[in-house]
């Protein structure tokens, strides 16, 4: 039963990016979008010059790439963080890497045109996660309280800086630095999806190597030493490998909060909290989840709906359903 | 196989020592408990056997070889740590849980292989509970989940395994069968067993050697029959007790 659950999950994306590709405003039928497919990839069919081809290839599939990597990216962040935090109500958003990130973003749109989006992006993205954990580590021991709380903090102090940043620079890259903020995909093409991989290989692909460490680190600090983890090591890899992906994601399409919190946690509930499954789950249903929503956010009306207020309406009840439901537990140590 | 020598310990930035020079030898196969009051120095001497917390003065040696510069993976493979009851952020199986014990033999960035996994069938069903194997170790008791840490420090394959009251939270029958399964895992494998225990009667019914120690010093050491004797006891525990013989064992009880 579970086999089947996560034979599902891994393949997911694949039917939620096929139906992706033939919903939109422009209509293709379903197998019209397979025949563009295969004449793609195989020289099967012969199909000239239509103009479902260059929606299909060159407008909806780079999106629906770029959205499923990106779901990957966060969806991972989410269950490494929540696994080294011992702590299954953390995410990007929540310990402030987003806000960190897009503090970054924001100052190179603003005044810092010739430095590499990504780089500003990781570095606060870095300093924020680091200022949160330091914040709220006591006594070797981070508790969950403690822990949310200075993600809090640190979130709000960095979308202030952001702030600063809206209020300083000139109204055209105003414009360009709030629609951004909101997280949307609409800008996608092929660049895109090519420095998205950067994040593939730098973020997920070491998380899924060490997948099965994110188990014992779970066990706590002093439990993890014991059986041999050299802790601090390993934490500082997770951390930074998580939050690769997150600014790598960030500057791709802006902030896009709770998919990291929700996927994960949807992911242990049908399938088990064994890191060695959950973590490659995660990335699928991740990658299907930010499709999905993207698809919505395109379609739902005869504008395109930034992605970022469809993932907050539908995670911030998520959040207050777990919290009820973990009740007592969740907050304690 | 165990040596302290000596050990001195005390916190950061105080002037008190925790631990004052504690020495004591645990021989292969067998099991010494370590008796002693609350706030005695149990819970810190554990810490600085396996590394957790540096002594600042003396030597701990397995095997004649010093651990201090140890890391932590080679540390591991010396010594198995059986932590107190307690309870994990997620829902893992008992055999993911004792799988966990296979972490030093693991590569950072690769995964448990077939050879770890028929490692963890075998010691499930070494302490016998094998039918518990897929149930989340947040849904059994609490002996049974001294039986899963039990298993998971056998996978560790370590020469000394260290139990931190292993037996302070169960009833009296999960009690005698964990120490009955502690023992035999001892006697069959050949670990050198160090545990602590609060009840001196179950340290004599089941220890091999008892070190006792107050305040941070070591109060005694020896054959259970011999050292735990009325004088002792009340000295340490300060407490009136009576020693009386049943079959040749011999145990204690408060006097009212």
């Amino acid at each position: 039963m579970k086999t089947i659950k996560a034979i599902l999950i891994l393949l997911s994306p694949i039917f939620v990016g096929w139906f992706a590709l033939f919903l939109g405003a422009y209509e293709v039928t379903p197998l019209m979008v397979l025949k563009i497919l295969l004449n793609e990839t195989l020289h099967i069919f012969e199909i000239g010059d239509i103009p479902e081809k260059a929606i299909v290839i060159d407008i909806r599939l780079p999106r629906v790439i770029l959205a499923g990597i990106v779901g990957a990216c966060l969806s991972g962040a989410g269950v490494t963080l929540q696994g080294i935090f011992r702590n299954p109500l953390v995410d990007p958003f929540i310990l402030g890497i987003s806000a960190g990130a897009a503090f970054g973003c924001a100052i190179t749109i603003g005044f810092l045109s010739n430095i590499p989006i990504q780089f500003m992006a990781f570095v606060f993205a870095v300093s924020a996660v680091v200022i949160a954990y330091t914040v709220a580590r006591t006594q070797g021991e981070v508790s969950r309280l403690p822990l949310i709380l200075s993600g809090v903090i640190v979130s709000a102090f960095f979308t202030a800086l952001v702030s600063i940043v809206k209020f300083l620079v000139d109204p055209h890259k105003l414009q360009s630095i709030v629609y951004w903020l909101i997280g949307s995909f609409s800008l996608a093409d092929w660049k895109a999806v090519k420095v998205s991989f950067v994040g593939v290989i730098l973020g997920i692909l070491p998380i899924f190597l060490m997948r099965w460490r994110l188990n014992v680190m779970s066990m706590g600090e002093e439990e993890a030493k014991a059986l041999g983890v050299n802790v601090l090591r390993e934490r500082v890899l997770f951390i930074g490998f998580s939050t690769l992906a997150v600014a790598v994601a960030t500057s791709l399409c802006g902030i896009i909060g709770w998919v990291g919190l929700m996927v994960p946690h949807l992911v242990r509930m049908l399938t088990g909290p064994d890191h060695k499954t959950l973590v490659p789950l995660s990335f699928a249903a991740g990658a299907s989840f930010m499709i999905a929503a993207d698809t919505i956010s395109r379609t739902l009306t005869s504008f395109d709906i930034p992605v970022g207020i469809i993932t907050a309406l539908t995670g911030a009840p998520f959040f207050i359903y777990l919290m009820k439901r973990s009740g007592k537990e969740a907050w304690g140590k | 196989m165990l040596n302290l020598k000596e050990v001195y310990f005390r916190h950061k930035n105080q002037t008190t020592d925790v631990l004052k020079g504690i020495s004591f030898n645990a021989e292969k196969g067998s099991i010494t408990t370590i008796l002693g009051p609350n706030g005695s120095g149990k819970t810190t001497l554990f810490k600085c056997i396996t590394g957790l917390w540096k002594y600042y003065k003396g030597e701990i040696k397995v095997d004649r070889v010093s651990i201090d510069k140890l890391s932590f993976k080679k540390r591991a493979r010396l010594f198995s740590v059986v932590p107190q009851e307690h309870e994990p952020p997620f829902p893992y199986s008992v055999f993911d849980v004792v799988l966990m014990g296979r972490a030093s033999y693991i590569g950072v960035f690769s995964s448990p292989s077939k050879k770890d996994y028929e490692k963890a069938e075998t010691a499930l069903k070494t302490v016998g509970i094998e039918h518990l194997k897929n149930i989340p170790y947040t849904k059994i008791s609490g002996g049974e989940r001294q039986l899963t840490l039990i298993a998971r420090a056998i996978v560790q394959e370590s020469p000394v395994m260290l139990l931190d009251e292993p037996i302070s939270h169960l009833d009296f029958r999960n009690q005698i069968n964990i120490l009955k399964k502690i023992k035999e895992i001892a006697l069959i494998r050949g670990i050198t067993v160090v545990m602590t225990l609060h009840d001196p009667n179950l340290a004599s019914l089941f220890s091999d050697k008892v070190v006792v120690i107050n305040s941070g010093s070591k109060v005694a050491e020896g054959l259970p029959k011999e050292i735990i004797t009325e004088d002792l006891i009340k000295r340490v525990y300060d407490i009136e007790v009576k020693k009386a013989d049943i079959d040749g064992q011999s145990i204690i009880c408060p006097v009212l």
